[in-house]
């Protein structure tokens, strides 16, 4: 097992200063210091306003950022308490920033804050982006609260999010862990959650850091091992998520492969559980829901088609391996039809998921190769999707996901059937 | 009756006396050779269980060696392939010993000299077998990894790779085996540079209006791009 944060030396000492604490807020960051001050300023702010008589802890995970970070979350503070509508007296809070080891992601950032929360012995934790810029303090009290009052372990975000946004999480993550584990949790993979100190000690006891888990995996990681060992499960709704733009390089082959293949890998280590489950049982919302103004999205359609097109020219060889003769024939079709005709149906994208699972179980392929190639199919969903929702509001699309966790959940038992 | 002696009879009589020297040599090699074909029909069967048990079949169809068997004309299973070379392997092996045991001069030499030769045979072997893993693999990854990037050549691109680790491979085992050592090497070195110095004078010389168009296509596309972009955030 490679070295951790948690044990050295001056770790240890600022712990041991520090003795025990309530609440833990870990922020994990790599070259964020134009977004992060604003994010520690909500979280101090939060916990002053809605926690003032618990010992608190903001822990930053650094991933060896250059331009600052560190610096900028060390020197950033709420000077005066009155700005923020506070005037009663606010039990001590502490602030650690500490550059993580181990593979290079948010996983392991994540390691580290658990091991802190640990070391604390503390009842609840929150992590939360350090890109945020529509974070708020209510936000703390939203993600923290159900675990201290109400006994919860795990508290899932809910956003409002631009109807094109969050791609992966709509056509994969959130109706294929819906239709697995039965649980609604709206947003598997949103990168704000609250825990408790219990379920953080489980975390930890996993021996999955040295995996995809420690980089883009953790996110349904998290959710979906608190949802299939029964811990008590709920999601707060936080208004919308607004971040700094995403990195113009960052690897959506990559992201793709580490998601989804933390996904596929979980129905690896849960198959009884998701085998026996036939319904989809609603989880709690906490907060109060309203409508947001949400940033416009630019989306450039004809490029997607292109990437479908270009996918399916040149990796049918490779699907031939994972897809029946009818998926490749519609594939083939569709790659020829023009624009406005371009359609993927959810029976056929569901078919195409259910497909991937069962080769990456069956090993059919080298894993990376195998969900790396489904990225042109992603990019010709995602196109489709553009396409079809064109004229909807965000209701109407949330209806039309809806439709899809209907097709996961009811093409899910001839997949259980053929998953030996 | 002198003459009858040595021309016939004196002849005759070594050539049986040969003959009864022989002859026990004979029968223990005919023995070893039976031996030798029994034994590799008990352990063909004890592999192919063996191998069926571990799922040897389904590692082979995952990394592309039942393709290459078929390709190769084979339509066994790995199981019953490897099964098989390893009965062949034990008759040959019986063979060889039971000729030895005839113990005549000219085959022992010949023999001796075609061990010597045997472990460049097999290190080139495994050489091409793994050679023609890693072309399958690393072809397959850049032809991914292309189509990901958005280029057009993807499938060309994925078969360049292929084959040069192919070529390579194939270089390495022909070194091993000594054919035309210094040939193969020299060969390969020029080809390969020779591929690079013509795409590096056509893209210089010959082709420099295209390189030009090219390029100006190519940046002009990623500004165009960049104005294009999409800011859906997938996760």
């Amino acid at each position: 097992m490679a070295d951790t944060a948690i044990k050295r030396e001056d770790i240890q000492a600022r712990v041991t200063r520090i003795g025990k604490a309530d609440i833990l807020v870990g922020i994990p960051s790599y070259n964020n210091a134009r977004s992060i001050g604003h994010v520690v300023r909500a979280v101090q702010a939060g916990l002053a306003k809605y926690f003032p008589d618990r010992k608190t802890v903001l822990v930053n995970s650094d991933g060896g950022s250059t331009d600052g970070t560190m610096d900028v979350v060390h020197d950033t503070t709420i000077d005066d308490f009155r700005s923020i509508l506070l005037s009663h007296r606010v039990e001590s809070f502490s602030k650690m920033t500490i550059p993580y080891h181990g593979i290079p992601g948010k996983g392991s950032a994540f390691r580290t804050i658990f091991e802190i929360a640990q070391a604390l012995d503390v009842k609840a934790c929150a992590v939360v982006d350090s890109d945020l810029r529509s974070i708020t303090p209510e936000w703390i009290e939203l993600l923290v609260k159900p675990v201290m009052e109400d006994g919860y372990d795990y508290v899932s975000p809910l956003y409002h999010r631009h109807k094109y946004d969050g791609t992966i999480t709509n056509s994969i993550v959130y109706p294929l862990t819906r239709a697995l584990y039965g649980r609604n949790v709206r947003q598997p993979i949103g990168g704000d959650f609250g825990f408790s100190g219990k379920l953080a000690g489980f975390y930890l006891s996993k021996d999955v850091w040295e995996t995809d888990v420690a980089r883009y995996g953790i996110d349904i990681w998290m959710t979906t091992t608190a949802i299939a060992n029964d811990f008590r499960v709920c999601q707060a709704f936080l208004g919308a998520k607004i971040h700094d733009a995403k990195d113009p390089g960052a690897d959506l082959s990559a992201m793709l492969y580490q998601v989804v293949g933390a996904t596929f890998g979980l129905m690896e280590e849960y198959p009884r559980t998701w085998k026996s489950v036939t319904r989809t049982q609603p989880v709690p919302v906490f907060g109060f829901t309203y409508e947001v103004g949400l940033e416009p999205v630019s989306v450039n359609i004809q490029r997607m088609i292109d990437k479908f097109t270009l996918g399916a020219r040149e990796l049918v060889p490779v699907w031939e391996n994972v897809l029946s003769e009818e998926t490749l024939g519609f594939l083939k079709e569709l790659a020829d039809a023009p624009q406005d005709n371009f359609h993927m149906p959810d029976a056929v994208w569901v078919d195409i998921i259910y497909s991937f699972a069962l080769a990456a179980h069956r090993n059919l392929l080298n894993k990376e190769h195998l969900l790396k190639s489904l990225t042109p199919l992603y990019i010709g969903r995602t196109a489709s999707f553009v396409i079809e929702a064109w004229e909807s509001s965000g209701p109407e699309v949330e209806e039309k996901i809806e439709n899809l966790c209907g097709v996961y959940e009811k093409l899910k038992p001839s997949f259980s059937d053929r998953w030996k | 009756m002198n003459f009858l002696q040595r021309v016939i009879i004196e002849p005759f009589e070594s050539s049986y006396e040969k003959f009864l020297t022989f002859m026990p040599n004979f029968l223990t090699s005919l023995a070893l050779l039976i031996v030798g074909i029994v034994l590799a029909a008990v352990l063909r069967m004890v592999f192919l269980r063996i191998f069926r048990a571990i799922n040897l079949d389904k590692a082979a169809q995952r990394l592309g060696l039942f393709d290459m068997l078929l390709k190769g004309g084979i339509r066994d299973s790995l199981s019953a392939f490897i099964a098989r070379i390893i009965g062949w392997l034990v008759i040959f092996t019986f063979a060889v010993v039971a000729v030895q045991t005839l113990k005549i001069p000219t085959v022992e030499h010949l023999l001796e000299r075609f061990f010597l030769y045997l472990p460049n045979v097999f290190t080139a072997a495994v050489i091409l077998l793994f050679g023609y893993l890693f072309s399958n693999f690393f072809g397959r990854a850049a032809l991914i990894a292309s189509v990901n990037a958005g280029i057009q050549r993807a499938g060309l691109v994925g078969r360049l790779v292929k084959i040069t680790v192919f070529i390579l491979s194939a270089t390495m085992a022909m070194e091993q085996l000594g054919i035309g050592r210094d040939t193969v090497l020299i060969a390969f070195a020029i080809i390969f540079g020779g591929i690079v110095l013509a795409l590096a004078i056509a893209f210089g010389f010959g082709g420099r209006d295209i390189a030009r168009t090219y390029l100006q296509r190519t940046v002009g596309k990623e500004k165009e791009n960049e104005e294009n972009r999409d800011d859906i955030n997938p996760l």
